[in-house]
């Protein structure tokens, strides 16, 4: 391609979308999304946000083209959702997804991959590499109808991402994962933005998303209630944090009576606080670089070794 | 820029997975035994002793559980095939991959198709080897009656099973069109098997009415006959009795007909489909 980076189309375009959902016959209707106007730029994490209802799902739905827009439009990198050639380069984690039971966890991301047209010498080497990627290396040969939530979860990014797309969309991802899981997962979308791609999240948990997001829109009831730039939201511009170790007791007068002469204020002193998740995470033993090593489900996968696989 | 097509392979990794997916579950396991224990038990329903009348018997034993049991594995496999994918939003999942609506339809129904195939193929090879097995045992017992050899018409009865697998394939079309608008399982099941008695019996109307010679009912009932396949005409068993040959460009036309059907009803279906929220 030839074209200017300015000229380039965003990752995900959204104007003046409104999806109703009819809830009766005789004309009852639901506004699931109204008029919303959305931009994601390419290679940045931009997160979804809003409570359960808000229309999130159905805004992935209608970018993918599963669902018509009432009104508006969507584009995905300029081509319009309606047009299958959009999808080419998407992939996609539905909400609390769910599989051909039947097929094993190779079997099934094998089955997506020619499904998309991943080239045949390459399919192999690319499904045991995502496999590696989400963790699931040693549960592959496992039948999905055995699987856990989180391997669910894991299984459907495995799929979203075996034909390389740019842009990916993930809905809720993290739900019923934990947090170790949760951890990883975002770990991993990390890695994808630094791949180049383009990741639109879809959460209510905002820890999460706080740590990962470059920018963020939250919906409420359908409509769009802030938008923004994840660091600038925020920070207190206006304030700053001074973290001292060993601070003596009787100082703190001192310390206030100080930055007064310099035209400052002190506001408070506090402890600062972890987060559940930080302490969770170390007493679990978990550190970010190992993080996508680990086969979930250890113990279970590790006393299937022995037995002759059942499927 | 890259481009996309109506891809058959797309088609055809679709439709193997519904053929394995139809294969894991009980209902065709189920009606390929009923069926099978059909064909087998009417050789032990001798009341003819005279050797050509048991075989006849036999044979439109066969083709009746045939054609019963095709007719429900047909309707219920298709509708079952279709809203496991849209229930369990594994739909969800496919369409959203660079894949045509038409090619998810397509492959359902090949898919659907390729089962029928199957259930066809052992019906008649077992319909066979019965018939095959029991007029062996008839020319030994009363040689007189086999005296210018084999009595069985052994292909006619393999292009009658064919044909029935055409008509089964034009009720899996009938049955993907109204799963491709309705919302449940059950309600296409109970329309499609209504949808089976009007194709089995719109003959009756149409000899009916046409006598009557108004022009608007003449219409009508012409379009009826237009829209719903006529079922009775594959309904060829009769003509397969000792001795007497289907007529091989009778068979062709209704295969024909039986194509075309499907042809018509997959594009219904598509069409429906289209804007089919997921
Ligand atoms: N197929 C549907 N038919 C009717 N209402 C729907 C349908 N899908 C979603 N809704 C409604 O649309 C609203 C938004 O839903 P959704 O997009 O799933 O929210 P979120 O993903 O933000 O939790 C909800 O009130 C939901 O009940
Ligand atoms: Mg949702």
């Amino acid at each position: 391609m030839a074209t200017s980076p300015s000229s380039k189309p965003p990752a995900i375009r959204i104007e003046g979308l409104t999806k109703d959902f009819a809830l009766t016959l005789r004309g009852l209707k639901l506004r699931a999304v109204d008029n919303l106007d959305l931009t994601v730029k390419e290679n940045q994490v931009f997160g979804l946000l809003g409570p359960n209802g808000s229309g999130k799902s159905t805004t992935i739905k209608v970018i993918l083209g599963l669902l018509e827009p009432t009104f508006g439009s969507c584009e995905i990198f300029g081509i319009p959702s309606n047009n299958v050639r959009s999808r080419m380069d998407v992939g996609y984690l539905p909400e609390a997804p769910y599989f051909y039971r039947y097929l094993n966890g190779e079997e099934l991301v094998r089955f997506y991959g020619r499904i998309c047209q991943v080239p045949k010498d390459r399919l192999e080497d690319r499904v045991a590499e995502v496999l590696e990627w989400v963790g699931l290396k040693d549960a592959a040969r496992r039948r999905v109808g055995t699987y856990s939530k989180g391997m669910l979860q894991r299984v459907g990014l495995a799929q979203a991402l075996v034909h390389d797309p740019r842009l990916i969309l993930l809905d809720e991802p993290t739900a019923g994962v934990d947090p170790v899981g949760s951890a990883e997962i975002s770990e991993l979308i990390l890695k994808l933005k630094d791949a180049g791609k383009t990741i639109l999240l879809c959460s209510h948990l905002l820890a999460q998303v706080e740590g990962i997001c470059d920018e963020i829109a939250i919906l409420n009831r359908g409509r769009l209630v802030l938008e923004g730039d994840l660091k600038s939201l925020v920070s207190e511009r206006h304030r700053n944090a001074v973290m001292v170790e060993n601070l003596p007791a009787g100082l703190e007068k001192e310390l206030g009576a100080w930055l007064e002469a310099k035209g400052a204020r002190l506001v408070g002193i506090e402890t600062p606080r972890t987060t559940l998740d930080r302490i969770f995470l170390e007493h679990i033993g978990y550190r970010k670089e190992q993080g996508s090593s680990r086969q979930v489900d250890e113990n279970i996968a590790r006393s299937d070794a022995g037995k002759p696989e059942a499927s | 820029m890259k481009t996309i097509r109506f891809s058959p392979e797309r088609v055809s990794i679709i439709a193997r997975n519904t053929l394995l997916e139809a294969v894991r579950q009980k209902l065709f396991s189920f009606l390929v035994l009923i069926s099978l224990g059909m064909i087998l038990s009417s050789t032990f329903f001798r009341d003819f002793n005279f050797g050509s009348g048991e075989l006849k018997f036999i044979t439109d034993f066969g083709f009746g559980a045939i054609t019963f049991f095709g007719s429900i594995l047909a309707i219920v496999a298709t509708a079952q095939l279709f809203f496991s994918e849209i229930e369990n939003r594994t739909a969800l999942t496919i369409l959203a991959k660079p894949v045509f609506r038409s090619e998810f339809i397509f492959g359902k129904f090949f898919g659907v198709f390729l089962v029928l195939l199957f259930f066809c193929a052992i019906m008649a090879v077992s319909l066979a080897g019965v018939l095959y097995w029991r007029e062996g045992e008839l020319t030994r017992e009363i040689p007189d009656a086999f005296a210018d050899g084999r009595l069985v018409a052994y292909g006619d009865i393999f292009i009658f099973v064919f044909l029935q697998w055409l008509k089964f394939g034009i009720l899996a079309a009938i049955t993907m069109v109204i799963a491709s608008f309705s919302n449940t399982n059950l309600y296409s099941v109970v329309m499609s098997f209504f949808i089976l008695i009007i194709c089995h019996l719109q003959y009756l109307a149409r000899d009916a009415w046409e006598a009557l010679g108004v022009l608007p009912v003449k219409l009508a009932v012409g379009l009826l006959g237009l829209i719903f396949p006529n079922f009775q005409l594959f309904n060829l068993g009769d003509q397969i009795a000792l001795g007497e040959r289907l007529p091989g460009e009778l068979a062709l036309r209704v295969a024909l007909y039986g194509l075309v059907y499907i042809l018509v009803f997959n594009a219904v279906a598509i069409y429906s489909f289209r804007k089919r929220e997921i």
